[in-house]
C-alpha cells in the first residue's frame, strides 16, 4: 500500500495526469466546436484565457472582499498582491467550506465569461465561412490576450499575479498535488461523459448534420444560427473551466503564457492525432501527445547531452512532424468518428419492425 | 511624425507583399497558409547571418535582399512538393490543408531557432536580439534628419513586384495558364494546362514574397526568431481585408492594416497617452474585424467601374 502510494506522489506521474486532464477539457470543448459543429475554432485560447481571468482575478478579488482585504487595484499590483494572496491562502488553508466554495465559485465565474465569448463569438461565427472565420476567431484571441498582457487592472500585467490556492486546505506539499490532480481528473471525466451524452442527443446530431450539409439541416427545419450560437458558448464555458482549473493548479495567472500555441494549437494537433469528433480518440491522443510533451519538459537536461539541439526546438519538430503525417496519411485520426445511434440497436429494430407491420395492415 | 511615415511606408510595404503570398497560394491552392510566418522570418534571417556574418566584407544587406527571396521561395516549393501536393492530388478538405501548413510552421520554425543557435556559438553575437537598421544606407540629409533608403527601396519592390505580376497574369501564356487554373482546375486540364506546375509556380512566388517581406522588414524592426508569429497576424489581416481573391486587393489591404497600425498608434500617443503604444499589435486586428463587419467582401470585391462611373 506505501509503495502504491509512493508511486501514485511521483511528481512526474502527477504532472502527466494533470496536462492530461487540463487539455482533455480543452481538446473535448475543441471537439464539440470544431469536430462536431464544424466551426473552424483557431481561437481557442480565448475562452480559456477569459477563464483563467474569470478564476484567478475576479473570483481571487471576490474572495479577497469577502475576508474584508483590498480587493481594488492594490489585488493585481505585485507586491500588494503577494501579501494579499498569502493572507488569503492562511485563511482558506484552515477553512475547507470556504475553500471549495471558492473552488466552484471560480469554476462558475469562468463557465459564465466563456459562455459570454462564445457568445460574442457567434457574431462573426454566423455571417462569416471557413478560412475568414477561423483568422477571426484566431485573431480574437490574439487581440484579448494582448489586451491582457499590457492593460494591468486585469490580470496584472507583464508581471502577472498571485491566485489563492483553493486545495491549500488538505495540506501543502504532496497532498495537495495529489488532492488537486484529483480534481481536475474528476472534472475532465464529468466533462467527457457530459459531452459524451450531448452529442449523441438529438442537439449533438443536429451539429452533425449541419457540419455536413448544412442545407440539408435547415431543410429540415433546424435552425443553424441557435446552432452555432449553442455550440460555441458550451464550448466556450466547458474551454474556460479548462483554464481556470490550469490557473488554480499553478497558482498564478500571467497572459503572456496564454499564447495560440500552446492553447489553440495544441489542442488542434491532440484533436487531429486522436480522431475528428470521436470522443475516445481525442482522451487517446490527448494523453499521447500531453504524455510525450511532459516526458520531453522533464527529461529536457538529459536529452540535451543526448542530441545536438535544444530539447525546446524537439517539442516543435515532434508536434510539427506529427500534424503534417497526420493530415498526410490518417486525416481521420486514430480512432475515426463513428456513427452513433440515438438509442440501442434492439430498440430501433423494435420500432422498425413496429412501424414496417402498422403499414402492412394499412394496406 | 516624417519618420514615422518613413517607417510606415516600409513596414506596411512588406506586410503588402506578404499578404500577396498568402492570397496567391490561397487563389491557386486553396491553402490558407500559416507557414507565412517563419518564410517571412527566415527571409529576416537570411539577410541578417550573409550581411553580418557570412559575407562580412560585402556589408550591403540589399545585396541579399534576392537571395532571401529565393531561400524562403525554395523553402515553399518544399512544403508544396512534401506535403501540399499530396493532400492536393487526395481533395484534402480546406482545415487539413490548413492544419498541414501549421504543422509546417512550427518544424521552420524549429529549424529556425536551431540556426540561431548556431549562429549564436558560432560567432559568439547575439542571433537571438538582431538589429540591422543601423546597417543601412542614408541617402538624403533633411533637417537634421537621415533618411534612409529603405522606404524608398520598399515601395520600388512593391512597384517592381506589381508590375511584374500584372505582365506575368495579363501577358504571358503562363499567366493565362494560373487564371484558367484558378477559374476551375477541370477545364485547365481539359485545355491541356498542368494545374500542379501553376501549384508550383505560386508557391514559389508566394514563399518568395514571404521571403522579400522578412528582408525589408530586416531594415526596419529589430528581429528574434519569434519574429512570424507576430508577424503572421497583420500579414493574415492585410490577405483578408485585400478579399482573399484579389491580388491587387491583397496589396491594398496590406498597406491599409500596415499604415493604420503605425499610423493610428501614433496619433493615439501623440494626443492621448504614451502608454497606449504596448497596445499596437491591437490596431492591425481591430481594422480588420471593422472591414470584415462593414464589407465582409474585401477590397477586391470593391466595384470601382461602378463608383468611377457615378
Amino acid at each position: 500500500m506505501g509503495s502504491s502510494i509512493d508511486l501514485l506522489a511521483n511528481p512526474l506521474l502527477l504532472n502527466i495526469l494533470v496536462n492530461f486532464g487540463i487539455f482533455l477539457i480543452v481538446t473535448l470543448s475543441l471537439n464539440l466546436e470544431a469536430g462536431i459543429a464544424g466551426i473552424p475554432q483557431f481561437g481557442r485560447v480565448l475562452a480559456v484565457l477569459v477563464g483563467a481571468i474569470g478564476a484567478g482575478s475576479i473570483a481571487g478579488r471576490l474572495i479577497a472582499s469577502y475576508y474584508g482585504l483590498p480587493c481594488g487595484d492594490e489585488y493585481v499590483t505585485g507586491s500588494t498582491n503577494i501579501r494579499i494572496v498569502e493572507e488569503l491562502n492562511q485563511r482558506l488553508s484552515s477553512n475547507p467550506v470556504d475553500s471549495i466554495l471558492m473552488l466552484i465559485l471560480s469554476l462558475m465565474i469562468a463557465a459564465l465569461m466563456g459562455g459570454i465569448i462564445g457568445y460574442v463569438a457567434s457574431y462573426p461565427a454566423i455571417r462569416l465561412r471557413e478560412a475568414y472565420l477561423g483568422i477571426t476567431l484566431l485573431t480574437f484571441g490574439e487581440a484579448v490576450q494582448t489586451i491582457a498582457k499590457y492593460y494591468d487592472p486585469i490580470s496584472g500585467g507583464t508581471e502577472g499575479i498571485m491566485v489563492p490556492d483553493v486545495f491549500r486546505f488538505v495540506g501543502t506539499g504532496q497532498a495537495r498535488f495529489l488532492f488537486s490532480t484529483a480534481v481536475i481528473l474528476l472534472i475532465a471525466v464529468i466533462v467527457y461523459f457530459y459531452l459524451q451524452l450531448l452529442i449523441r442527443s438529438p442537439f449533438g446530431r443536429s451539429l452533425k448534420a449541419m457540419r455536413d450539409m448544412e442545407l440539408a439541416a435547415r431543410v429540415y427545419g433546424k435552425d443553424i444560427v441557435k446552432l452555432r450560437t449553442q455550440s460555441l458558448i458550451i464550448g466556450g464555458s466547458i474551454a474556460a473551466i479548462g483554464g481556470a482549473l490550469w490557473t488554480l493548479y499553478t497558482m498564478s495567472l500571467k497572459a503572456y503564457t496564454y499564447n495560440r500555441v500552446t492553447w489553440s494549437f495544441w489542442p488542434w494537433a491532440f484533436m487531429m492525432l486522436g480522431g475528428t469528433g470521436n470522443n475516445m480518440g481525442i482522451l487517446i491522443g490527448t494523453f499521447i501527445f500531453s504524455t510525450l510533451r511532459s516526458l520531453i519538459f522533464a527529461y529536457k537536461t538529459a536529452l540535451e547531452t543526448i542530441i545536438p539541439i535544444n530539447p525546446n526546438w524537439l517539442e516543435y519538430i515532434l508536434i510539427g512532424l506529427i500534424i503534417v503525417l497526420i493530415a498526410m496519411f490518417r486525416p481521420q485520426g486514430m480512432l475515426p468518428e463513428r456513427s452513433e445511434l440515438p438509442m440501442r440497436r434492439e430498440r430501433i429494430e423494435e420500432i422498425r419492425l413496429h412501424t414496417t407491420k402498422n403499414l402492412r395492415e394499412e394496406n | 511624425m516624417f519618420d514615422i511615415v518613413l517607417t510606415a511606408i516600409s513596414y506596411s510595404s512588406a506586410i503588402a507583399l506578404a499578404a500577396a503570398g498568402i492570397t496567391l497560394i490561397y487563389m491557386t491552392t486553396g491553402t490558407f497558409s500559416f507557414a507565412h510566418a517563419s518564410l517571412t522570418a527566415w527571409g529576416f534571417y537570411v539577410v541578417f547571418s550573409f550581411s553580418k556574418l557570412f559575407f562580412r566584407e560585402i556589408g550591403n544587406p540589399y545585396i541579399f535582399f534576392p537571395l532571401s527571396a529565393i531561400i524562403s521561395g525554395l523553402l515553399s516549393v518544399a512544403i508544396y512538393l512534401t506535403v501540399n501536393r499530396w493532400l492536393l492530388r487526395r481533395r484534402a478538405d480546406m482545415i487539413t490543408l490548413m492544419m498541414s501548413t501549421l504543422g509546417i510552421d512550427l518544424i521552420y520554425f524549429a529549424f529556425l531557432n536551431v540556426f540561431a543557435d548556431y549562429l549564436t556559438q558560432e560567432y559568439k553575437i547575439n542571433a537571438r536580439l538582431v538589429v540591422l537598421t543601423t546597417d543601412d544606407i542614408t541617402i538624403a540629409q533633411m533637417g537634421g534628419f537621415a533618411v534612409r533608403a529603405i522606404p524608398l527601396v520598399s515601395i520600388t519592390l512593391v512597384i517592381f513586384t506589381l508590375v511584374s505580376l500584372h505582365y506575368l497574369l495579363n501577358r504571358t501564356k503562363f499567366g493565362i495558364a494560373i487564371r484558367v487554373t484558378i477559374e476551375s482546375p477541370s477545364l485547365a486540364e481539359i485545355i491541356g494546362i498542368n494545374p500542379e506546375r501553376v501549384y508550383l509556380a505560386s508557391w514559389f512566388i508566394g514563399g518568395a514574397l514571404a521571403g522579400l517581406a522578412g528582408a525589408i522588414l530586416s531594415m526596419v524592426v529589430t528581429g528574434t526568431p519569434a519574429i512570424g508569429n507576430l508577424l503572421i497576424v497583420p500579414e493574415f489581416a492585410g490577405s483578408i481585408v485585400g478579399g482573399l481573391y484579389s491580388l491587387f486587393g491583397s496589396f491594398a489591404g496590406g498597406y491599409l492594416i500596415g499604415l493604420s497600425e503605425y499610423i493610428i498608434i501614433t496619433l493615439l500617443a501623440t494626443f492621448i497617452s504614451r502608454n497606449l503604444i504596448v497596445y499596437q499589435p491591437l490596431i492591425p486586428l481591430l481594422v480588420m474585424a471593422v472591414f470584415l463587419l462593414v464589407y465582409p467582401n474585401g477590397i477586391g470585391a470593391f466595384n470601382w467601374r461602378k463608383v468611377l462611373r457615378r
